[in-house]
């Protein structure tokens, strides 16, 4: 099942979300980046409906994109986070609404903070210290609980998130196998291997 | 969507999301709807509408003294039951209209004027606007009494109920009407039909509100009968000061600051 | 279960001896599971009007940001802010506006309107989700933890409280009833308003 996790620690945010691409009971490809990056110091885990992912997206992707061609600055994560929620409230207002969940995690470099949103395919949002979708989110959120320290050092961070990983894996059925993780710093956006 | 404009009418835009949200399995809540007694009765003269002053959500009592009497001209009045919201909005609309239309034609307008206004506009929501009302007033044509039910239709009766405690006032009326009573036995019946509901149905309750419109004068009695006061507590339930444990405190202060700073020593002004 | 019980929470407004106060959980849930345990549902309106939104969450953020707007515009064509008794009718017709297609919210407001001596009178509301308005002399409650709330403030709330014991009132009976209500709670925020100041304080609440 797909699952995505997102920490924030001290000066950072790291995102993880799983590489597996499903159809039904069907495993499709194992290493899909389900992890875009928005712009220099922003990114966005979805999941959700295969093809309404994707689709949403990319929409999101050039419009934030489009902005910062426009403005010549990007666009700092609360008003990013902002206009994502309204862009899938408005699509739920549709015909054929978007069905994403998603994690917008970015590093204000005005504020010098980093923020990470919770939004949901109803365009609930919501800025949280940690955050998960799935059905891994059940384990991860009370492991989180527990263990989240939002002054961590980035090393501290990414072995609370290994804890997460290895907890969905013990006790999930159907366990995503890989997860891709990236991170949002001062010094912007970087993939690491667990 | 914010468009500074916004056209008159009801907004369909949430109805594909309500609907949507409703196939996934959550179903949509019930509008809150009142449970009520509202009563008419003609006398020698004039009008007397009464009404409890309970409003219910479900099984929760969500106001205890409400008005259900509602204000159409000075001398035509209404009384509401049925989805609340929609009983407020629709006499609040045709108030206004009644007004223009007393403007522009610059005579008192008729009490079968709001009703055919109310029933045109009942009847072009098909029901799906759940009002049902009691309408009665005093025009040049005499006394007038009037129960729109929320499909549009309409009665002309010399005494009338509605409301989930209409059996219980219309019981009373049967019972106690008379042609040509007076104002005082007009009043004392109203009181009686709706107490009737107020104790008998459990939609209907707390106090009697009554108005009495003659040719000449509208008389409002908000609360003529309190039957349900509650007894004062016998003890205070108040807290000690610092029961409640708290994490943070933020003041923020609203007293603004002026100072006013002359300039240039404030010579007098030149008026020359 | 209801969509207006889809993501928990509940708000409650008191009087008080010239002050109000409006108190609100902290909750955020999809179902069961808790998602936040820092999410607002009481904003600042204008000085002296604060306002309440329990109910579907997408529709609290939504509704947050239409009221902005419709303050704002007010304020630029009045010029000058709107008062508590105005603001509820905008909040009324805004709703009633959406009548065959409702936002899932139940609002509630509370305020300090001006009287013509100068003073400031206390001035509490809410609305059902299309917009019925309900002008109450003593407390007004919405959210899922609603018909407890009403028991408790039914039992608690005696007139004339000092913004102190106000504090302690609403507090007290704000906790009390959402730890009867598993979809509300994970803390709480209490905003005691009074003529020269607005007070907010966040309690400590359990946390299951």
């Amino acid at each position: 099942m797909e699952t995505s996790f997102a920490i924030t620690g001290k000066g950072y945010v790291i995102v993880a979300a799983d590489t597996t691409s499903a159809r039904s009971i069907i495993k499709m490809k194992s290493d899909e980046d389900k992890i875009k990056t928005l712009s220099p110091h922003l990114l966005m885990a979805y999941s959700g409906e295969p093809g309404d992912t994707v689709q949403f997206a990319e929409y999101v992707e050039r419009n934030i994109r489009l902005y910062h061609i426009r403005n010549l600055y990007a666009l700092r994560p609360s008003a990013s986070a902002a206009w994502i929620r309204r862009a899938l409230a408005t699509s739920l207002r549709s015909r054929k609404p978007y069905s994403v969940n998603l994690l917008v995690g970015g590093y204000d470099t005005s504020e010098h903070t980093p923020h990470l949103y919770w939004i949901d395919y109803l365009g609930t949002m919501s800025e949280v210290p940690f955050g998960a979708h799935g059905y891994g989110a059940y384990f991860a959120l009370s492991l989180l609980d527990r263990y989240h320290d939002p002054e961590a050092p980035l090393e501290e961070g990414l072995a609370t998130l290994r804890r997460c990983i290895d907890e969905v894996s013990k006790r999930l059925v159907v366990t995503p196998g890989k997860y891709k993780v990236k991170i949002v710093d001062k010094d912007g956006v970087r993939e690491v291997e667990l | 969507m914010a468009s500074v404009f916004s056209p008159p009418g009801f907004d369909f835009s949430n109805q594909l999301r309500n609907n949507f949200m409703a196939q996934k399995g959550l179903p949509l809540p019930k509008a809150t709807s009142t449970g009520t007694t509202i009563v008419g009765c003609l006398f020698d003269g004039g009008i007397v509408l009464g009404a409890d002053t309970r409003a219910t959500e479900g099984p929760i009592v969500a106001d205890k003294n409400c008005e259900k009497i509602h204000y159409i001209t000075e001398s035509i009045r209404c009384c509401g039951a049925g989805t609340a919201a929609d009983t407020e909005f629709t006499t609040a609309l045709i108030s206004s209209n009644m007004e223009l239309h007393g403007l522009t034609t610059g005579r008192k307008p008729r009490v079968v004027t709001a009703m055919t206004m109310l029933k045109q506009m009942l009847f072009r929501y098909q029901g799906q606007v759940g009002a049902a009302l009691v309408l009665g007033g005093v025009d040049s044509t005499g006394p007038h009494l009037f129960t729109i039910a929320p499909h549009g239709s309409t009665d002309k009766l010399p005494y009338v109920t509605m409301g989930s405690g209409s059996l219980a006032a219309m019981a009373v009326f049967e019972s106690g009407w008379k042609a040509n009573m007076s104002r005082e036995a007009a009043l004392q019946l109203v009181k009686d039909a709706i107490a009737a509901g107020i104790f008998n149905d459990l939609g209907s309750g707390s106090n009697i509100d009554a108005c009495i419109i003659t040719a000449s004068h509208t008389e409002m009695l908000r609360n003529v009968e309190m039957p349900n006061q509650r007894v004062e507590k016998e003890r205070q339930y108040g807290f000690r000061r610092g029961t409640t444990a708290w994490k943070t405190e933020n003041v923020r202060s609203l007293i603004v600051n002026e100072e006013i700073t002359l300039l240039g020593g404030g010579d007098e002004m030149d008026t020359t | 279960m209801s969509i207006m019980d889809q993501n928990g929470g509940s708000v409650i407004a008191m009087v008080g001896k010239d002050c109000v106060a409006i108190a609100s959980d902290l909750r955020l849930g999809n179902q069961a599971l808790g998602v936040s345990s820092n999410f607002q549902k009481i904003f600042p309106v204008t000085d002296r009007i604060y306002l309440g939104l329990p109910g579907l969450a997408t529709d609290v953020t939504t509704l947050k940001e239409r009221f902005r707007f419709r303050v704002n515009m007010y304020t630029i064509k009045e010029e000058r802010e709107i008062e508590p008794e105005t603001f509820a009718h905008l909040v009324s017709s805004t709703l009633y506006e959406h009548r065959f297609g409702p936002y899932f919210c139940e609002p509630v407001m509370a305020g300090l309107s001006k009287t013509p001596s100068g003073g400031y009178k206390p001035f509490i509301a809410a609305t059902d989700l299309i917009g019925c308005l309900n002008f109450a002399k003593d407390f007004v409650v919405a959210g899922t933890a609603s018909e407890k709330l009403f028991g408790v403030a039914e039992g608690l709330w005696e007139p004339d409280l000092e913004p102190e014991d106000l504090f302690e009132t609403i507090s007290q009976t704000l906790m009390n009833a959402v730890d009867r209500d598993a979809y509300s709670g994970w803390g709480c925020v209490v905003h005691v308003l009074t003529k020269d100041k607005v007070i907010t304080r966040t309690l400590k609440g359990r946390m299951d």
